[in-house]
């Protein structure tokens, strides 16, 4: 269902180029959990952002769906990213300014159901992760980790046939990221394709199919054991 | 969605509400200004009547010293003298024309113990008041018979018929004026044309007069004018002799149905001017002016500089605050860049963007409108009250002045918002949820 | 001077933002300068003097209704009993008001005949108490005597013998030497000659906007008229309390008349100039809101930037950058902005003021002015940006390591 074939991505600075993914081509099936792993620079961020139609590529083709992404309009890539997919980000990325239901409510007004619906979906989902509680505070009264579980419930609320993750335990202790680990591979049982970046070896190591990224380029890790994985967390930007 | 976007609106204006406030204040204190200048100016160049002022005209003849002329760009007199207005008054060459002057009388009402008192009248045909629609409420016009055979007749105003006959139909009654006797004709309900515009040389925007008597009352010495009096001849001795001077004192205007009315009046005014060249009068070379309503204030230039200055002003006010708002719009939109990444990862499409970012410019808008409205009202206050009577009348709101303020506006806070809204809009996703 | 480059090319990153506020103060200046110019045109108007002895004095008129009426003797009995009244000081009928907006105007001339240039005079028609009821100042020359007072009938258009010019009249005349002018026969109405026997230092004629306004004449006349005024001086205290005594005491003394329309001569005044106190009033206020909108513009910028720079400046600090670099970072760059501003606005500011002197009678704007406005908008900026930038010097270089 997602079908990318000789994708490139250059990065046009003043006077350098940089070039973040060359001939990228990957396959991935409905249901499959894949873990991305890479060292830093490599373009794992870079594979996310334009799988999530989040950023364009250069050359190449790019199906999702069975569908060209490339010649879709901001309007049709905007409803595909609501409709089908969802994003959980290592920073979190909730909107300071809203609380958890507005929050979670954000993609579903873009979804356009109706408010009954909506509030059923937010309380689920907010229960799923255990926040329902939490419902009238803003983010900047929650842990990290509940930040997070905030954002996959957001992620999910939209019932995502995709769920990109970039990260999303990079700022989480062990046990908060297992916990994290645990809900994706509940969700991915339940049947939502899974990719999720992550430096973690051993998270990675629990997914159904691992790819590395290197120098833009993807290597298939299911046999292969990559022996210098950058463990060191994303600096602080 | 609209409902939607305008509770993030609020939460955004309540969060960041300092900033808000500024905005909204300055767009407020902005429109006020504007409005309150706007208005003045709307209401001294308005059209005193719109259902025909196409139709009326002023009489303009330059009778003037063949030495200098009138007015130094060259128009003729704003009024006529005496005798070129009686000699076009017999022409009756136009469907209606009228004569007229200000004056002013002392007024003895009946009974001892009543004292007299003056009142500001005109002298004027008996067309004036079918002319200019002048609204009865007993009685009418006199007849041109009137005029003719010099009676002595009166139309009073309301506060006048209230003050002598107690507010009775007095159609019938006679009234002593001047130290003679009038018969009442007719009594008119409140009139007031702004401008006043069928004599601008006693003041555009004073009030209409408390009694009208026939023009031939001024000749036959039974009333006194007053008003303006240009001269640029010697007249002899005598008041025979002043009215048949070239002192102009006296407005004429002729209503005139079509184009070829006006074509017809004008070749006539063209061949009194030649005739009177022929002997020996109107050395300036043919200057004759037959203006409509409009035109006449235009030409006047009623409209006064003070108030188009400040008018100026205001507005270069209103685009300082609405730099001020594009400014911190754009500081708050960009501010949000993090917030709208999100919304595009979302699923917002940059359409949505826009809208929920112009419904925010346009809450701001609209709060800054309703207090300009407010600022506005306190600014006409202000000015009243910094002037008294000199702005009688120009300082009042109007329906479709309050719907221009929240017009202007809106308008003007999206035009300040679309800038901030469009950089919003065009935010990069993928940059902005990579930095947090 | 390092830093300076740093600071300009971080402003080119934000060009628009800084853009803004450039143009703002800009259109601040130019309404400013404008603005506080036409102020100073229109103090200076007002302040020139009447030449009148305006606190003591106030008028009223006499209309005369009653038909069998002796005007001549009425206006002579109604003088004597005001001059008479206790408090008065003295007393005449006049034509007209100085100030009042409504007078007679004639021309004089030096040669008679039609096609001699001719001077714009105001005419006062007073008798010989008119320099002492007025508190004129005579320099040189001397009043009327109470012979040359002639009775004017209405309707005539003869003109006496003699008359009285105010200084400014008298230079119209005879630009050269205005004292030559004492004695000299002039002609009014073109070809009656009538002689100057006396100069006053000044008498405002009834319109304030003319440009003459300072050119007036007196001529010895008592007016037939069924409307005349009668200007009275009082000493000084009393004008206020002998008003109603007055009012009435001429009312009682004939029943023929109505006496209206008392105003002092400070009213006048007052009612005369309200439209330049408006315009003034309101002007003041339009640059001082002005400029608290620029200013607060300021200061929200400036707030938001810090706000949104809060990491970057707790980086700095945390990197050695003292307080005062930090200040002087704001301070440096708002000082930019202003310069923008005030270079587009100088030229827009005299730009302006040639619209105005081309569509309005006013004249060319003191440089000087722009000059100060200058100053006070880079005061200004200073100030709104003060608190801003004292706020970013106390981010504590802590917030680097937080987590924002
Ligand atoms: N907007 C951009 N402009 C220029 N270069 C960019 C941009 N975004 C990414 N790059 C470059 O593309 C390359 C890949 O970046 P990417 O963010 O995909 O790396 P990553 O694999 O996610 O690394 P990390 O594990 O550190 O997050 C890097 O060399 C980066 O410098
Ligand atoms: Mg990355």
């Amino acid at each position: 269902m997602l079908s990318m074939t000789n994708i490139s991505k250059v990065f046009q600075t003043d006077e350098i180029q940089t070039h973040a993914l060359r001939d990228f081509s990957l396959q991935v099936n409905e249901g499959d959990f894949v873990s991305v792993t890479g060292p830093s620079g490599s373009g794992k961020t870079t594979f996310l952002n334009i799988a999530g139609l989040l950023e364009t590529f250069t050359s190449g083709s790019f199906l999702l769906d069975d569908i060209n992404v490339s010649g879709l309009n901001d309007k049709q890539r905007s409803r595909f990213r609501n409709e089908k997919i969802g994003f959980i980000f290592q920073s979190f990325n909730l909107i300071p300014d809203l609380n958890l239901f507005d929050n979670v409510d954000v993609p579903l007004r873009y979804l356009g159901l109706k408010g009954k619906e909506r509030k059923e979906r937010i309380e689920h989902h907010l229960d799923m992760v255990g926040l329902a509680s939490r419902m009238k505070h803003l983010p900047s009264q929650l842990s990290g980790g509940q930040q997070q579980r905030v954002a996959i419930a957001r992620a999910l609320a939209t019932h995502p046939r995709f769920l990109l993750a970039d990260e999303p335990t990079g700022n989480l202790d062990t046990h908060m990221a297992q916990s994290v680990m645990s809900l994706l591979e509940d969700i991915n049982t339940k049947g939502t394709t899974i990719i999720m970046v992550t430096h973690d070896n051993e998270l990675a190591k629990r997914a159904s199919r691992k790819i590395q990224i290197k120098d833009g380029r993807v290597s298939e890790l299911d046999k292969v054991i990559d022996h210098d994985i950058d463990v060191s967390p994303q600096a602080i930007a | 969605m609209f409902f939607y976007y305008l509770r993030m609106a609020k939460i955004s204006m309540v969060k960041h509400w300092g900033l808000s406030l500024l905005m909204i204040l300055a767009i407020g204190l902005g429109i006020g200004a504007a409005m309150t200048t706007i208005t003045v100016n709307y209401m001294m160049s308005a059209n005193p009547i719109p259902h025909k002022s196409n139709q009326l005209f002023n009489v303009q003849l330059d009778s003037w010293d063949v030495n200098e002329p009138y007015f130094d760009d060259g128009r003729p007199p704003a009024q006529l003298t005496y005798r070129d207005a009686m000699a076009l008054m017999d022409a009756r060459k136009a469907m209606r024309q009228t004569v007229q002057s200000q004056a002013n009388a002392v007024i003895e009402p009946e009974g001892d113990d009543s004292i007299p008192f003056q009142v500001s009248a005109r002298a004027n045909s008996a067309d004036f008041f079918t002319m200019f629609d002048v609204p009865f409420i007993y009685g009418g016009p006199w007849t041109r018979q009137a005029d003719e055979s010099k009676e002595q007749v009166v139309v009073i105003n309301s506060e006048i018929n209230q003050r002598v006959f107690g507010g009775e139909n007095s159609v019938g009654q006679t009234l002593k004026i001047a130290g003679f006797y009038y018969k009442v004709v007719g009594v008119i309900d409140y009139w007031n044309p702004l401008p006043r515009f069928y004599d601008i040389s006693t003041g555009a925007f004073n009030e209409t007069e408390e009694i009208f008597v026939p023009f031939s009352m001024i000749a036959e010495e039974k009333i006194n004018r007053s008003g303006n009096t240009n001269c640029w001849k010697p007249s002899g001795d005598g008041f025979e002799a002043f009215l048949n001077s070239e002192c102009v004192w006296t407005q004429f205007w002729v209503e005139l149905p079509d184009n070829q009315a006006w074509q017809e009046y004008n070749d006539f005014l063209t061949a009194y001017v030649q005739q009177q060249k022929a002997i020996g009068r109107f050395e300036r070379p043919l200057n004759n002016r037959l203006l409509n309503v409009m035109q006449w204030l235009e030409s006047m230039e009623v409209v006064e500089d003070d108030a188009v200055m400040m008018m100026a002003m205001s507005l270069m006010f209103l685009l300082v605050c609405l730099l001020n708002t594009v400014g911190l719009l754009l500081a708050k939109f960009l501010g949000k860049s993090g917030e709208i990444g999100i919304r595009q990862a979302l699923g917002a499409s940059r359409r949505d963007l826009f809208y929920q970012y112009l419904v925010e410019s346009g809450c701001i808008g609209v709060a800054g409108g309703l207090l300009g409205l407010l600022f506005a009202y306190l600014g006409l206050q202000g000015i009243d009250s910094l002037y008294g009577e000199m702005t009688r009348g120009l300082t009042e709101l109007d329906a479709t002045l309050v719907l221009s303020a929240i017009a202007l506006a809106i308008l003007s806070s999206l035009a300040a918002g679309l800038y901030p809204t469009w950089q919003a809009s065009k935010v990069q996703p993928s940059q902005q949820l990579k930095s947090q | 001077m390092n830093e300076i480059a740093l600071i300009f090319r971080a402003l080119l990153r934000n060009k628009v933002g800084a853009i803004l506020i450039s143009l703002q103060i800009a259109l601040t200046l130019t309404i400013m300068v404008n603005a506080v110019f036409m102020m100073q045109e229109r103090h200076a108007q007002m302040q020139r003097p009447s030449g009148l002895d305006e606190a003591n004095l106030f008028y009223l008129s006499n209309t005369i209704f009653a038909t069998d009426y002796n005007q001549e003797v009425a206006l002579r009995d109604d003088l004597e009993l005001l001059r008479n009244t206790p408090g008065v000081v003295d007393a005449i009928q006049i034509n007209a008001i100085p100030l009042s907006g409504g007078g007679w105007s004639m021309g004089l001339q030096t040669e008679p005949g039609e096609n001699q240039s001719s001077a714009g005079v105001a005419v006062y028609m007073v008798d010989d108490h008119a320099i002492h009821t007025l508190g004129l100042e005579l320099l040189s020359g001397e009043n009327f005597a109470e012979t040359d007072i002639q009775w004017r009938e209405s309707g005539t258009t003869r003109w006496p013998a003699k008359t009285i010019v105010t200084q400014a009249m008298a230079k119209e005349l005879y630009p050269d030497d205005w004292q030559s002018a004492l004695g000299k026969t002039v002609y009014i109405s073109q070809t009656q000659p009538i002689q100057i026997i006396g100069i006053v230092r000044a008498l405002q004629a009834p319109w304030n906007g003319w440009n003459g306004v300072e050119r007036s004449m007196l001529v010895p006349y008592q007016m037939e008229t069924s409307n005349s005024r009668y200007m009275i001086r009082t000493e000084p205290g009393r004008r206020d309390e002998l008003m109603p005594i007055i009012e009435k005491a001429l009312a009682q003394s004939n029943k023929g008349r109505i006496i209206r329309g008392l105003r002092t001569m400070e009213e006048t005044r007052e009612r005369s100039y309200r439209g330049h106190n408006a315009v003034n009033k309101i002007l003041t206020t339009v640059v001082f809101t002005l400029t608290l909108i620029t200013g607060f513009g300021i200061v929200g910028l400036a707030m938001f930037s810090i706000n949104r720079r809060t990491k970057q400046i707790g980086t700095r600090r945390a990197l050695g950058a003292s307080r005062s670099q930090i200040m002087g970072y704001f301070l440096i760059e708002n000082l930019m902005i202003t310069t923008l501003g005030v270079v587009i606005g100088s030229a827009g500011a005299i730009g302006l003021n040639i619209w105005l002197v081309n569509t309005f009678t006013l004249s060319p704007i003191n440089p000087v002015l722009v000059v100060i406005g200058i100053a006070c908008i880079y005061l200004v900026g200073l100030l709104a940006v003060l608190y801003p930038a004292r706020k970013a010097a106390n981010i504590s270089p802590a917030i680097a390591t937080r987590t924002a």
